[in-house]
């Protein structure tokens, strides 16, 4: 990645500020500089696992707006404003997708896969404004989303990708690189959204994501979005994935597909 | 309690005769004892007996309820319709053991459904040309507990484990569920989770797990189930476990027994004083460790189903939304 480190200090920093967005892209521009790779120089001191890897089991959940609009936005009924979580601020776009983009934005009522209880794909599993579930193996992250509940397997054994098939949730195999989960993801197929404002990809996206523990309760989180049919170059989103602390929490339901039932049966002469 | 009577006398004497509702007795079979081993599974590191991996459902040799005839007059490999699948390599049952159908109490497999369950048993075969009495199963609703347990098309379970909690994921529809082992109190019953909320711990090796606060929102949610009634069965027979809902009363209590280091035998009591007479249990070899070879892929059930429900129902699903946060 670009500079992991260094975004992790200035997200916390403009977020802790209350920064604009031209404040978060300020701060990037004038962070600290690149630290070296995580192996020697790892501040995380939060818990570790047997195996002395960061222990990452827990609930966590992200607290931004970037389900609703991963690019800095105004309040809209319903929907809060929020920052940029994209590196830069802007996606870059090739001048059809951009196109393409907003023609979502306009459907996206209609449009957005989520609104038909569609897995919600990579990365946006991570950002719903719902909890997820991280159990942690010396082979596996696993990880349980309360949103439909979808999962993720994140294979850290070595094993090769399944690739060039068309998963909603994609195949992921990861590492750790010192106290960094680094996860790559592939066929992820052309179908999901990055969020609900019509930020799209196609079935050459790849992902990789970099989960950097910052103590025990806080993981910067990045994205890297690869998907050269869609965007002039590869771009980055990055935020802040918050571990819940409430006694004895447990993941509950978002089971989306009820939902669509009830609507159905809920007609005149629907409900048996 | 007399579910539990049953078992403890099948164990005791196994020469006793079956007893039961009065129904015949299971014919041809041994009566139930639970499966006993020396076998001592690891330890994980904090400390938990380790049956954590990634395992295949074992085929069942019937369904879920009384045979209509003795297993040995049936073929050996023959699954039910419900139970099938095809990889290359079956899981195998383990040394020794004996196949019976899974019913196991009352002792005659039949399913003790209260008259009002029966006849709402009755309507939902009726209907069956109707998407509100389809299979939850079909319309990729969470299957819920302990169907999700039973053999279906797609097989693969990881079972995971970290201080606190065992967590499986179900190959089957991306399902989960995290089961804490840390003695915390239940959910308020105002909670409801399609899967249930499930509360482990351990009795020696074997995990017991109770889950209460099932969903009941809809009438799709079937305990066993099977993909649809056998043709020109009566609703009577109780031949499947087709069409029957839980109430907001169901409980579960599972046993899950590793046999040995790559067998766990499953046992899961089944009571709702709304559904059923009395409590009923039914048990199987249920896990195979998977060969090496073999890995767990996605099975978005519920994506593009909207097709398979227009053919089979004639019902467009296709324009709906929900709302998310």
């Amino acid at each position: 990645m670009r500079k992991p480190i260094a975004a992790v200090g200035a997200t916390v920093l403009a977020l802790s500020m209350g920064a604009t967005n031209g404040g978060l892209a300020q701060a990037q521009r004038g962070a600290a500089p690149r630290m070296p790779a995580a192996q020697t120089t790892s501040a995380y001191n939060g818990p570790r696992t047997p195996d002395r890897k960061p222990d990452l089991n827990g609930i966590w959940q992200v607290l931004n707006s970037a389900h609703w609009n991963i690019e800095a936005h105004s309040a809209s009924e319903g929907i809060p404003a929020g920052f940029s979580v994209v590196e830069g601020g802007t996606i870059p776009y090739q001048p059809w997708a951009l196109a393409k983009r907003n023609e979502n934005f306009q459907n996206r009522l209609i449009a957005d896969p989520i609104r038909k209880c569609y897995l919600p794909g990579v990365p946006r599993a991570t950002y719903l404004p719902f909890p997820f579930e991280i159990t942690q193996t010396p082979k596996h992250i696993a990880v349980a989303y309360e949103f439909a509940h979808a999962t993720r397997t994140i294979f850290l054994d070595g094993t090769a990708h399944l690739e060039d098939l068309d998963f909603w949730m994609g195949d992921a195999r990861g590492k750790w690189d010192g106290d960094i989960l680094v996860v790559d993801t592939v066929s992820l197929g052309d179908k999901t959204w990055f969020d609900e404002a019509g930020n799209f990809h196609s079935d050459a996206l790849k992902v990789t994501e970099r989960f950097t523990p910052i103590d025990a309760t806080h993981l910067n989180y990045e994205a890297t979005i690869d998907d050269a049919k869609v965007f002039t170059r590869p771009w980055t989103m990055s935020m802040i994935v918050y571990r819940r602390l409430e006694k004895d929490l447990e993941l509950l339901d978002y089971e989306c597909a009820e939902h669509v039932y009830e609507k159905l049966f809920k007609k005149p002469g629907g409900k048996p | 309690m007399l579910a539990m009577s049953a078992i403890g006398s099948a164990q005791d004497a196994p020469a006793a005769p079956p007893g039961g509702r009065g129904g015949a007795p299971t014919a041809g079979y041994p009566p139930y004892a639970r499966p006993t081993t020396t076998f001592v599974p690891p330890k994980t590191p904090d400390g938990q007996p380790d049956i954590s991996g990634l395992y295949l459902a074992i085929p069942l040799p019937r369904g879920i309820e009384t045979p209509l005839v003795p297993l040995a007059n049936r073929s050996p490999n023959r699954a039910n319709s419900e139970f099938s699948f095809s990889i290359n390599e079956r899981p195998k049952l383990p040394e020794g053991a004996i196949a019976r159908p899974v019913g196991v109490d009352p002792p005659d497999g039949k399913i003790p459904l209260t008259p009002e369950a029966l006849a709402r048993r009755k309507e939902i075969i009726a209907n069956q040309e109707k998407i509100e009495y389809l299979d939850g199963r079909v319309l990729c609703l969470s299957t819920g507990v302990p169907r999700s347990t039973i053999p279906a098309p797609v097989v693969g379970y990881q079972i995971f484990q970290k201080p606190g909690a065992v967590v499986i994921f179900y190959e089957q529809n991306h399902l989960y569920r995290t089961i804490p082992t840390d003695g915390r109190a239940p959910l308020d019953p105002n909670i409801r989770k399609a899967m249930g909320v499930s509360r482990g711990h351990w009795e020696g090796n074997v995990l017991v797990v109770e889950v209460t606060n099932f969903t009941n929102n809809l009438g799709n949610n079937w305990v066993i189930g099977a993909i649809s009634a056998t043709p020109g069965v009566p609703a009577e027979s109780l031949t499947t476990g087709h069409g029957i809902p839980h109430s907001d009363q169901y409980k579960v209590t599972e046993r899950y027994t590793p046999i040995d280091a790559s067998t766990i035998h499953y046992e899961a009591k089944l009571e709702d004083p709304k559904v059923f007479t009395q409590p009923w249990t039914i048990a199987y070899y249920a896990f195979a460790r998977a060969p090496k070879d073999y890995v767990p892929v996605e099975y978005a059930c519920f994506e593009g189903n909207d097709k398979n429900l227009l053919l089979m129902t004639n019902t467009d699903i296709s324009g709906i939304r929900v709302n998310v946060p």
